[in-house]
């Protein structure tokens, strides 16, 4: 029998899903003979999984590439704010796509990584505690938690970057360290940063993490036909189930939540959905500045950008 | 071999080391990288299971170490040293001295209440007791109080500093079990206070009811008692900006902690504190810093290796499946505690124990997601984690006063040459009862520890 | 537990190199009761900074994780030689003469072989950040410096613990009852009463009584 280690973090919710049902599919297919254990931060800690895949100590992991954009720099690129707002599928699509990339399969060889599935979010809205939202402009001196294009686009409102670990957003946005925190719906709920909030963003269209499933590339050779088989042919399968219990379970849920908790809800209007992309489009030319010297950025966004326009 | 047993194998090693006297974050860390070898190896032979384990190994000090909510624990310390050169502890003596002195066993009532106000400044148990058996103990005994007793309410109002925050011990365990810091701090207060009534009562009883115990002070006037008020309100300065930053959400713990120890630093100052001093305090500070850090990283190797043995959740299915009530479960693990705490430190014990303990504890109560009414012991998921926080801090205080290594009392008797060792742990045995009391109270009515944080919303 | 103990001294190579090690140890040890205190400022300028002119630092949470390392690991070879790591010495506080210094001496052995395995994974640990330029969440600070405490700081240790194996395995060889630059160990009640003392710190004449 063969057993791997998979290693994420916090506790199971929606986000877990592509992993949970990918172990399920694989533990079925081999009749329990190649069994994905999964392991809620006993592993690693969150923002070093890519360390630990790279070592070898585990053989599959979750990870966000803006937690150390440095390290793998061609995945920020999903991170970026395209300004559209595309279904779950689609997303699983563009990420497909994207993680077939060569120059993306070059950067994560560096970590002896493969990409395996991505775990596809809606757009990042933002949850807030401070007074209410009325312009763009009162967006400065916001301290937000998000990720790197989202805040790219934010920090040009003058909104400030502050990085709290995942479990201790809610105390911080409570204490004032952080004024709002920007999230895919799952992790809103798994938070309660709605329990702090005062108002909630609805139709953000900056982006979301890229949070992929990475395996070990060594471990991935090392497998048996039959195993690589069963652990390749299910990924379709754990995405659809990931994608559908996101839909039907989670956003609502959220939503809910939201209205429940009296939080005003602040919707951007044309005009301001139009600044804010102007804002996306120099953030885009940003990355590929920063970026030009290590690999071909340019052709990378032009890729990605491609994937989202059709 | 299988998994399992490898864990049970290398938690043997682990105690083993322990008590041949490794130092105990040496041995943790030591028996995590030699299971880490053995894991890797099973699965991928022994040389390149060793470099596996050697790089695993060697990400854990600098990542475990750099966790935000730790941070909190050097500020704690400093205050606890600190707060001494600030002239604190003669001021609350002298305070609770005039306040409730008038009581039966005045001066034994106005030890425990200036202990606990002192634990309001002092993160640390055998501190308090140090301080206080230079102060408390003298004027007790020329009055004519029973040596004995002197001594043990003396070391007995130090366990109170461990539950009254300032405390790192709970900051500890709330970063091991990953529950909110700010509301295990919070979660302190109310049984600490009911821990110093419970004693101030016990010593009232004991007054009533023994013959020469030990005269009250009384003959102070109102205008006497206000004008000691002063010289503590320091104290009330700490309370208050750490129940404003946490509880009234203007700060983290971190800072609250930060802006307590800047001004007992500058009170320090102002009441004469040299350079000589503060570079020893600093000195101090660094030094219980480190220690404290050594042993969080060097048990946490550790743990990162029971997560790929996965015993923890073993264990856990194992108590869980024991044939009787959850209730005589935890009772039991809260007896093996007491019998751990009597030759452990409390920071190294819990370090050493939550890990496999905690989640057994939780899935006792009925798991991660489970309601108060459909719990076991009668709290929520997160309640459980926070009511147990308490409990069993309070298990590891009732440990420093209990032989044969009762930390707190060997403070005193090393500082009172008069009163031996025996004197103190005899002076302790009510105190011992009322723990075990308060204990009780704490298990029967949980709403004690979870009504604070419960207000801030943790339920 | 014992957590502090006092080191004898002479004229002899290895109480000089004992001495000699001790006086850098207790300078790096400062320099983290330094970093200590401006924790304490930074964090107190941040809070009262944004809760009196809603201005906090800028890239606060990256500084403090950034300067964790360093008050946690400075001081770990000093902390080692006066004795400050705990443990437990019910069992050693029994053991008299040569078979105690034996059983120290393999204690500290021990020690050496984890920290040696630390010291190179925890240099590959900064080396990977050095090499890619690894940064901090918000405000990009690099995050070698921080890593490279670790190894710099295990290494100081091991030094120390080689001078305690020297140490030792003098003290077996000779069968003093009290061997210099080792750590002694002392019954419950004098570490009590330097726990009180290291509390104290400067006391009057008056308090002293
Ligand atoms: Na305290
Ligand atoms: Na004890």
């Amino acid at each position: 029998a063969t057993e791997w280690n998979v290693s994420t973090w916090g506790k199971r919710r929606a986000f877990t899903e592509n992993l949970e049902k990918l172990a399920e599919l694989v533990a079925q297919k081999t009749n329990g003979d190649f069994k994905l254990n999964i392991s809620y931060g006993g592993l690693s800690k969150a923002k070093e999984n890519l360390d630990g895949i790279s070592i070898g100590a585990f053989e599959m992991a979750q990870t966000c590439a803006f937690y150390h954009s440095k390290k793998n720099p061609t995945i920020t690129v999903a991170e970026l704010p395209f300004s559209r707002d595309v279904t779950l599928t689609r997303m699983t699509e563009i990420y497909m796509e994207l993680f077939k990339h060569p120059l993306v399969v070059k950067d994560l060889a560096r970590w002896n990584a493969t990409l395996l599935m991505p775990t596809p979010m809606p757009q990042y809205n933002i949850v807030s505690k401070s007074d209410a939202l009325n312009q763009l402009a009162d967006f400065s001196g916001l301290r937000v938690r998000g990720p790197g294009g989202i805040m790219g686009v934010l920090s040009k409102l003058g909104a400030v970057s502050t990085g709290v670990p995942f479990t201790e957003v809610r105390q911080s946005m409570d204490s004032g360290v952080i004024d709002a925190a920007s999230f895919a719906p799952h992790a809103h709920l798994a938070t309660n940063s709605y329990k702090v909030g005062k108002w909630a963003t609805t139709n953000l269209n900056l982006g979301t993490a890229n949070c992929p499933v990475i395996v070990n590339t060594d471990a991935l050779n090392a497998l048996s036909p039959e195993h690589k088989a069963a652990l390749l042919g299910s990924v379709d399968e754990a995405l659809a189930y990931y994608v559908n219990n996101y839909d039907n379970n989670t956003t609502g849920k959220y939503e809910a939540a939201i209205k429940e908790s009296g939080l005003t809800q602040v919707t951007f209007t044309a005009e301001q959905t139009a600044e804010l992309n102007t804002l996306a489009e120099s953030v885009r030319a940003e990355w590929v500045k920063e970026n030009s010297g290590d690999f071909d950025a340019q052709a990378v966004l032009d890729f990605t950008k491609a994937q989202f326009a059709k | 071999m299988d998994n399992i047993s490898i864990g049970i194998w290398v938690t043997g090693v682990m105690l083993l080391l322990v008590v041949i006297g490794v130092r105990v974050a040496f041995a943790a860390a030591i028996a995590g990288f030699i299971g880490l070898v053995w894991i890797f190896s099973a699965k991928m032979g022994f040389e390149k299971g060793f470099l596996v384990a050697v790089k695993m190994a060697g990400t854990i000090p600098h990542s475990k170490v750099s966790t935000l909510a730790l941070s909190l624990i050097p500020t704690f310390i400093l205050i606890g040293f600190l707060a001494y050169h600030a002239g604190l502890t003669r001021a609350l003596f002298e305070a609770a001295k005039r306040w409730v002195g008038w009581l039966p066993g005045g001066m034994g009532v106005a030890t425990v209440f200036s202990t606990a106000g002192f634990a309001a400044v002092s993160g640390a148990s055998v501190a308090t007791s140090a301080v206080f058996a230079r102060i408390a103990i003298p004027e007790m005994l020329k009055l004519g109080y029973d040596k004995r007793f002197a001594a043990g309410v003396v070391a007995a109002g130090g366990t109170l500093a461990s539950l009254i925050p300032p405390s790192a011990i709970l900051v500890i365990y709330a970063i091991i079990v990953e529950q909110d810091v700010g509301a295990l701090l919070m979660a302190g207060f109310l049984p600490g206070a009911v821990s110093a009534l419970i004693y101030g009562g016990l010593v009232v009883l004991l007054a009533v009811t023994r013959k020469d115990f030990g005269p009250p002070v009384t003959g102070f006037s109102w205008k006497e008692r206000f004008e000691s008020l002063p010289g503590s309100f320091p104290i009330f300065f700490v309370v208050a900006i750490i129940v404003i930053c946490i509880y009234g959400g203007v700060g983290t713990p971190t800072e609250a902690g930060s802006l307590g120890a800047l001004m007992i630093l500058i009170i320090a100052l102002y009441k004469g504190m040299r350079m000589h001093a503060l570079k020893e305090s600093l000195l101090e500070t660094a030094k219980l810093t480190v220690m404290i850090f050594t042993i969080i990283w060097g048990v946490l190797l550790y743990v990162r290796f029971l997560g790929f043995a996965d015993l923890p959740s073993a264990f856990s299915d194992w108590i869980t499946g024991l044939d009787q009530s959850p209730m005589i479960t935890f009772l039991m693990i809260l007896c093996a505690y007491a019998v751990l705490g009597m030759f452990m430190d409390a920071i190294g014990m819990l370090l050493l124990t939550l890990p496999v303990v905690y989640p057994a504890v939780m899935a006792l109560n009925g798991g991660d997601a489970v309601t108060a009414a459909d719990s076991a012991f009668g709290v929520s998921a997160v309640g459980c984690s926070i009511w147990f926080g308490i409990i069993v801090v309070k298990m590891a205080e009732l440990c420093l006063i209990t032989p044969p290594i009762g930390l707190n009392c060997f403070v005193v008797a090393g500082v009172r040459p008069e009163c031996s060792v025996q004197d103190v742990f005899r002076g302790c045995t009510p105190f011992f009862v009322a723990d075990v009391i308060t204990i009780a109270v704490l298990i029967m009515l949980p709403g004690i520890v979870l009504w604070l944080p419960g207000l801030m919303g943790f339920t | 537990m014992s957590s502090s103990s006092t080191v004898l001294e002479d004229g002899s190579r290895l109480s000089w190199a004992d001495r000699t090690l001790f006086r850098f140890e207790t300078v790096l040890t400062l320099l983290g009761g330094i970093v200590i205190l401006l924790l304490v400022f930074l964090a107190s300028v941040n809070v009262l900074g944004r809760w009196l002119f809603d201005l906090p630092i800028n890239g606060y949470v990256d500084w403090v994780e950034q300067a964790m390392a360093f008050f946690a690991f400075l001081g770990i070879a000093y902390t080692q030689r006066m004795g400050g790591h705990i443990r437990m010495d019910m069992l050693v506080g029994h053991l008299k003469g040569r078979l105690l210094w034996l059983s120290e001496f393999i204690s500290v052995l021990l020690m050496l072989g984890v920290t040696l395995v630390l010291i190179y994974g925890s240099y590959l640990h900064f080396y990977r950040a050095f090499q890619i330029g690894d940064s901090s969440l918000d405000i990009d600070l690099p995050t070698w410096p921080a890593k490279l405490v670790v190894p710099v700081a295990l290494s100081i240790l091991a030094l120390r613990l080689m001078l305690q194996i020297w140490g030792y395995l003098r003290a077996v060889k000779q069968g003093d009852d009290e061997p210099i630059a080792v750590p002694l160990i002392e019954d419950a009640a004098t570490v009590a009463a330097k726990e009180a003392e290291a509390v104290m710190g400067s006391l009057t004449e008056e308090e002293a009584k």
